[in-house]
């Protein structure tokens, strides 16, 4: 059983309590020197503090790798590998016939039709030859620090598991998300912060809503945290409208006072210490919070890279260069949904595949592409590790004519940045691209991966809940090695 | 951890069982005899090498036993491609080709094995011959099977604590007398004496009111009860205090949280669309009033195991009893199919067994419980009890009342269905008119399958038909064409005709009538059982023997037997039975968990600090005699929950101060021996209350449908299928105690969740209390917490005046129940002077401050 090591002193994972002198210590000395006061007047040298709480303080790697944040590209509703990074020209040879071989064919939401060719055509990228179809031309450019899994296989073809499995490991509700995991695990960086950051698409969250970046049953502190697009980032960050700011301060150095008071008569209470400096904490990310994601600063060339400002690359574009913002300040995870709502607003193409996955790649392609090259050009690209990847794929036939229904049989997901070795592709889906075949990888490989990559053993790093030392990948997940650089 | 053998884990035993006999001696071509032979071969090679593993272990998914299992592959797919060596991954791999090299840890099969393996798969790889020969053989692997589902108990395994019976020991005797009266005290001063440590000294009045109005109520005192208990100098004025809040009806509102942690409850069903549950409220109301009538808990798990099969209530009692059974239904919804079934069972006994018994009987789905004598034929022997059940909506009114309903509803279909058949036939040619249009823009290939006719259609012209059929005509999702697209194309007759037929159906629509209130409950599907089946790996495909009722083993001292229903019975009265057993005087554990979550919730940890896990998982107690006196008093006092509220408060342990004390913190930092009270985080749910209560804008009212105060619509989906109709924060209505507040498994209550409230999915029995920046910015900058603070403010100066010291003070004791220092009074009274708002401000501050949040 895996223990923060600096944040729990008995058997029990939801023990929270750490001992005066470790907190002490860690906040660099006495409550003195924890004064609210002090730190109103450094708020320019808050990045640099260290004050934790103790649950979300950075922890070290378990094993050395070379990735510190996650950039989790979640393409939602279900992105089609044959129309994307799995060529398959039977489907061209064979329009309107049927699969040979494959046993039944299970539509989930239409009726199963014949073959249906991908309206894009494919191209050879890079030293690595992969192939990419016209969808996604950018991010073709890349290929070769790409690491592509073909053969990746889901266990249930609804979205509501699908994407629970995806983001938790579970089809079921209740568990912890990946997100939360790493965090559980590392830590965070900028305690200014959020440790788990999520954006949404414009058009509305994923089925399933939060419970997708849910903590689970782990404490509030690992949930991820959603990120506004307008007004304040985050949900009641800013003091009521009519509290200016001076009086904010002398509102804070009241409470300040009376808590210390109150403290002082328990001086062995590492909790009320706690609770003082999570006032502090929250002080700050008003300042630090918005600062994060204000790209209003970002150079010309930079936000065009990201393709902000044009449409449709925009809000996808914004969102990609707030990731990159937030990686650079020490965030641990950051989630970005593409796609939302119901069927045409997300991926989720059971009709005019053409219209939506023409739509929503080109809304993303460009950003994704955009974020590799300033991740690399600011040396970030090999301490963040890009993944990218729907709740599963979709089939080969046709649903409703011109649509596409879902598959969790074979798909394609990606790897990129830090510790992946680029230019890979692992494993295969049969002739049609409907099931894998060669190499066959579950979601649980994927999270055991990493895991792995960010440094944390998937074997090791458990949480004890209700009589049982619970984990990401549950009893199943091995390394995909293929993928490692 | 998961095999490591390449096909994976999980799942697959064969039904049928192969043994091998002498092929039949029919007169067959030479080459069919050969690949008989080789085929046969085969078989005995597999047998010798391979079922070890890919037997009945079905390792990776791969069971080699027969042709059909053999050819549903492994869980990296096929492993036979006949005709196909070279392509098919069994021979890949016992040819080392491929990673993992098989057969797994042994050597490589010889060149002549090999090579018969080739010739077969060249054959066509089939093992069907062998099988039709082999059909009636034989039993190894059955009695094998049998044997994978045996598990026995061990002597020593039932020596464990937690299955012993719990008895009544010596009562310590100790050298105080105040701490000798009762018999908790002794228990925990002798074991402090031991230990050298002294307990805390009594805490002052306006501590143990405090802490006992929030801990037992949930709620502040007000400062008038505050002062007539500082004031009562009567010996009884403490349990006088006990018996009062005990009384209260906010009693069962605070204590039915604690429940419903347990129960993972909701008024949603989570998953994709986390559909509402408008009536769920009905059970939370029935545990509220449970714990308010102190209804005995024996009755209470009985009741919201089988209220069902209850004979002999009167109608409310019976309503009552069947609202209970509620129980089995506030779970989240699962998915679909066999396989959601499992879960949705798996669910109910996890949530059963820890609920009640402390158990994690859930790990036993797949195997034998690792660390705990549970054998995996306990849980699908439970599983046999809740097999049977089915979802009801149980009719909360008379029965001729649902008689009257059903009829109407029925009379006005019967008026709907010409009128709807009458506007289908004036639609219908202009749908075909439409839908040949659409089919004339269709991809060449789309257009020849639908044009070709059908009997003429290939395999894959037939499904496009269809689909391009039902798509353009019968598709709810797409809406390709609707009235929206025919009306128009109408002659102005039609069009009025058209608009009658549709105003006519509305209006029967609106005559159908209003739902009657019904209650989320249980039934079983008849007096029969349904069958149901071991499951080796858990796994629906591997079904084993069938299974009869069971409960837990290791804790039944004796057999248990299932009673036969009786004869006209409509249930199988398994429930009841499981129910019966938790509550009779044999079960060791039953009283013992819940005398520990009474306790654990009045003295802040439990006596086993892992309250659902009795197992070796879990924590042993740290006074195994007083659990054990606890428990059966508990059971002595006919189960009344309210009796040990009372045996607890009362003790002098429960009035013990909880400054720190150098020396014990020395020998015992975690109290775990109970030297002093420790001071506890408030659930979010009780902040919220406390912050109405000071403000003095709660609305007390009791049960009834939930209500929805304002959440950020940021903060949930702007999808059409998730809502939350939040009323604005100004809304008295909305001022109803947390119990209230609609609890949606998708959309929680930011307030809450934010301090630690459940998930709202996994039975829960100790929340977590973690100190986090987004709680300080809630209670901060919350518009919520800021009008409640004005309004608060307002209640100052109605009741203190307008002297600022007045207003200070007063402040103090209705958020703090207590006077104020003098430097907090001095630092108060100059910031409320400091601004023309200061008074709300400063009223704000004290919702923030760490003392409002904590029970002393």
């Amino acid at each position: 059983m895996h223990h923060p090591t600096d944040c729990v002193c008995s058997s029990r994972s939801n023990d929270l309590l750490v001992t005066r002198r470790e907190l002490l210590s860690r906040l660099g000395g006495g409550i003195a020197s924890l004064a609210l006061v002090d730190l109103l007047g450094q708020q320019g040298l808050i990045a640099a503090e260290s004050g934790q709480t103790g649950l979300l303080s950075p922890k070290p790697q378990m094993i050395p790798a070379k990735a510190k944040a996650v950039i989790s590209i979640f393409c939602y509703g279900g992105v089609s590998q044959v129309d994307t990074f799995d060529p398959k020209p039977d489907l061209l040879k064979y329009q309107g016939e049927t699969m040979q071989g494959v046993g039944e064919v299970r539509a989930t939401m239409g009726t199963p039709g014949g073959l249906m060719p991908s309206p894009w055509s494919f191209k050879k990228y890079g030293e690595s030859g992969m192939d990419v179809s016209e969808l996604f031309p950018n991010v073709a450019q890349h290929v070769d620090d790409i690491a592509l899994i073909r053969s990746m296989y889901a266990l249930s073809p609804a979205h509501g598991p699908a994407l629970f499995q995806m983001n938790t490991g579970s089809i079921l509700a209740g568990h912890p998300s990946v997100g939360s995991w790493i965090t559980y695990g590392l830590g965070t960086e900028n305690q200014n912060l959020p440790g788990f950051i999520v954006f949404t698409d414009h058009r509305g969250g994923p089925i399933n809503g939060p419970p997708n970046w849910g903590n689970g049953y782990m404490p509030a502190a690992y949930q991820g945290m959603q990120i506004r697009d307008t007004g304040s980032p985050i949900v009641d960050l800013k003091p009521p409208a009519e509290r200016t700011e001076s009086e904010q301060r002398k509102w804070l150095r009241l409470l300040h006072e009376l808590n210390e008071q109150h403290a002082s008569k328990y001086p062995q209470d590492t909790e009320l210490a706690a609770r003082i400096h999570s006032y502090e904490l929250a002080f700050r990310m008003q300042t630090s919070a918005p600062e994060a994601i204000d790209i209003s600063k970002e150079t010309a060339a930079t936000k065009k890279l990201y393709g902000v400002g044009e449409q449709p690359t925009d809000y996808f574009g914004r969102q990609a260069l707030m990731a990159r913002r937030l990686v650079e300040r020490g965030v641990r995870y950051v989630q970005i949904f593409s796609g939302g709502g119901n069927f045409e607003p997300s991926w989720d193409a059971h009709w005019d595949l053409k219209t939506n996955h023409g739509l929503h790649c080109a809304e993303t392609d460009k950003p994704i592409a955009g974020l590799i090259k300033d991740l690399k050009s600011r040396g970030l690209f090999e301490s963040t590790l890009l993944v990218w990847h729907g709740e599963f794929g979709r089939l080969p036939i046709s649903e409703r004519m011109d649509g596409r229904d879902h598959n969790n049989n074979g798909f394609s997901v990606w790897l990129a940045g830090g510790g992946v070795k680029g230019g890979t592709i692992v494993g295969a889906t049969d002739q049609y691209g409907y099931r894998g075949v060669e190499n066959k990888k579950t979601v649980y490989e994927l999270h055991a991966t990493i895991l792995h990559l960010m440094g944390l053993d998937y074997e090791k790093l458990t949480y004890r809940f209700n009589g049982r030392d619970m984990q990401l990948t549950d009893v199943h997940g091995k390394l995909i090695r293929e993928v490692l650089a | 951890m998961s095999c490591s053998d390449r096909f994976g884990a999980r799942t697959g035993v064969a039904l049928v069982i192969l043994g091998m006999t002498t092929l039949a001696g029919s007169v067959r071509p030479a080459a069919a005899q050969d690949e008989e032979e080789r085929a046969r071969q085969v078989y005995q090679l597999f047998k010798d090498k391979c079922f070890e593993c890919h037997g009945s272990d079905a390792k990776g998914d791969l069971d080699l036993r027969t042709h059909k299992s053999m050819m549903k592959g492994s869980q990296s797919g096929d492993v036979i491609v006949p005709h196909q060596p070279a392509k098919s991954l069994l021979y890949l791999l016992v040819t080392h080709a491929e990673e993992p090299p098989m057969p797994r840890k042994k050597p490589k099969l010889g060149d002549a094995e090999l090579e018969l393996i080739r010739k077969w798969i060249d054959d066509g790889g089939s093992l069907e011959a062998v099988e039709e020969a082999a059909e009636s053989s034989a039993a190894p692997d059955a009695r094998d099977k049998l044997k994978a589902e045996e598990r026995p108990i061990t002597d020593a395994e039932r020596q464990q604590w937690a299955f012993q019976l719990p008895k009544k020991g010596v009562i310590p005797r100790v050298d105080s007398p105040a701490w000798q009266a009762n018999p908790i005290d002794a228990f925990l001063m002798a074991r402090m004496s031991a230990k050298g440590l002294k307990p805390s000294p009594k805490a002052d009045r306006r501590t143990l009111i405090r802490r006992a109005y929030l801990d037992v109520l949930g709620l502040p005192p007000s400062p008038e009860q505050l002062d007539a208990f500082v004031k009562d100098s009567s010996p009884d004025a403490w349990p006088k205090l006990v018996d009062e809040l005990l009384a209260s009806s906010h009693y069962g509102e605070r204590w039915a949280r604690h429940w419903l942690d347990l129960v993972r409850y909701a008024d949603s069903g989570g998953f994709e669309f986390d559909v509402d549950r408008p009536e769920g409220w009905r059970y939370r109301d029935y545990v509220v009033n449970a714990f308010n009538k102190d209804k005995p808990y024996s009755r209470f798990v009985l009741e919201q195991l089988a209220g069902d099969e209850i004979e002999g209530l009167d109608a409310a009692a019976k309503d009552e009893a069947m609202i209970a059974t509620g129980f089995l239904r506030v779970g989240p919804n699962l998915g679909g199919g066999e396989r959601g079934r499992q879960d949705a069972l798996d669910d109910l006994i996890g949530t059963t067994s820890l609920t009640f018994m402390g158990m994690t009987v859930s790990c036993a789905r797949c195997h034998n419980h690792k660390f705990d004598p549970i054998p995996q034929k306990d849980y699908y022997r439970i599983q046999a009890v809740f097999f049977s059940t089915r979802g009801v909506e149980h009719p909360l009114v008379p029965a001729h009342e649902v008689e009257a309903d059903r009829k109407e509803t029925a009379r006005i279909d019967g008026l709907m269905r010409p009128l709807r058949q009458e506007k289908r036939e004036l639609e219908a040619p202009y749908l075909k008119q439409l839908v040949d249009r659409e089919i004339s823009r269709l991809p060449e290939y789309l257009q020849v399958a639908y044009k070709t006719p059908p009997a003429q259609r290939t395999e894959g012209q037939k499904l496009n038909a269809a689909q391009v059929e039902k798509t353009l005509q019968n598709d709810t999702l797409r809406a390709k064409i609707t009235e929206i697209d025919l009306v128009p194309l109408m002659t102005a007759d039609e069009r009025a005709k058209h608009k009658s037929l549709t105003d006519r159906i509305d209006a029967l629509d609106k005559q159908k009538p209003k739902p009657y209130p019904t209650a989320l409950a249980i039934a079983d599907s008849g007096r029969e059982a349904r069958p149901s089946f071991f499951l080796h790996r858990g796994s629906i495909d591997a079904k084993g023997s069938a299974m009869t009722p069971g409960v837990l083993s290791v804790a039944a001292w004796t057999d248990y037997s299932f009673p036969t229903p009786p004869a006209d019975a409509k249930s199988t009265y398994r429930r009841r039975a499981f129910a019966e057993w938790l509550i009779a005087p044999g079960n060791p554990l039953t009283a013992r968990v819940m005398v520990n979550r009474i306790w654990q919730h009045h003295f802040g940890e439990g006596i086993v600090r892992t309250p659902s896990s009795f197992g070796k998982m879990g924590e042993p107690p740290s006074h195994p005699e007083l659990l054990d006196w606890l428990a059966v008093e508990f059971v002595e006092r006919g189960w009344s929950i309210k009796a040990m509220h009372r045996l607890m408060m009362t003790s002098e342990a429960y009035q013990m101060a909880s400054d720190d004390t150098a020396a014990n913190l020395a020998l015992d930092p975690e109290n775990r021996l109970f030297w002093r009270m420790p001071r506890q985080r408030l659930e979010g749910e009780i902040i919220r209350d406390q912050i109405l209560a000071v403000a003095g804008t709660l609305d007390r009212t009791m049960g009834g449908p939930n209500v929805f105060p304002y959440i950020d619509p940021d903060l949930f989906e702007k999808s059409s299928k998730r809502d939350w109709p939040g009323k604005p924060d100004e809304d008295p209505t909305t001022w109803r105690r947390s119990l209230y507040v609609f609890s949606k498994r998708s959309i929680r209550y930011p307030f809450f969740e934010t301090f630690d409230q459940p998930n709202l999915v996994n039975s829960v029995d100790r929340r977590n209390r973690s100190t986090v920046a987004p709680q300080a910015l809630i209670l901060m900058n919350n518009a919520a917490v800021v009008l409640q603070a004005s309004k608060f403010a307002e209640r100052l100066a109605r009741e203190a005046g307008s002297d600022p010291a007045k207003q200070v003070t007063r402040a103090f004791l209705l958020a703090l129940g207590r006077d104020p220092s003098a430097e907090e009074l001095a630092k108060s009274v100059a910031f409320v002077r400091s601004s023309p708002r200061g008074l709300a401000e400063f009223a704000h501050v004290l919702f923030n401050v760490s003392e409002f949040v904590y029970r002393p």
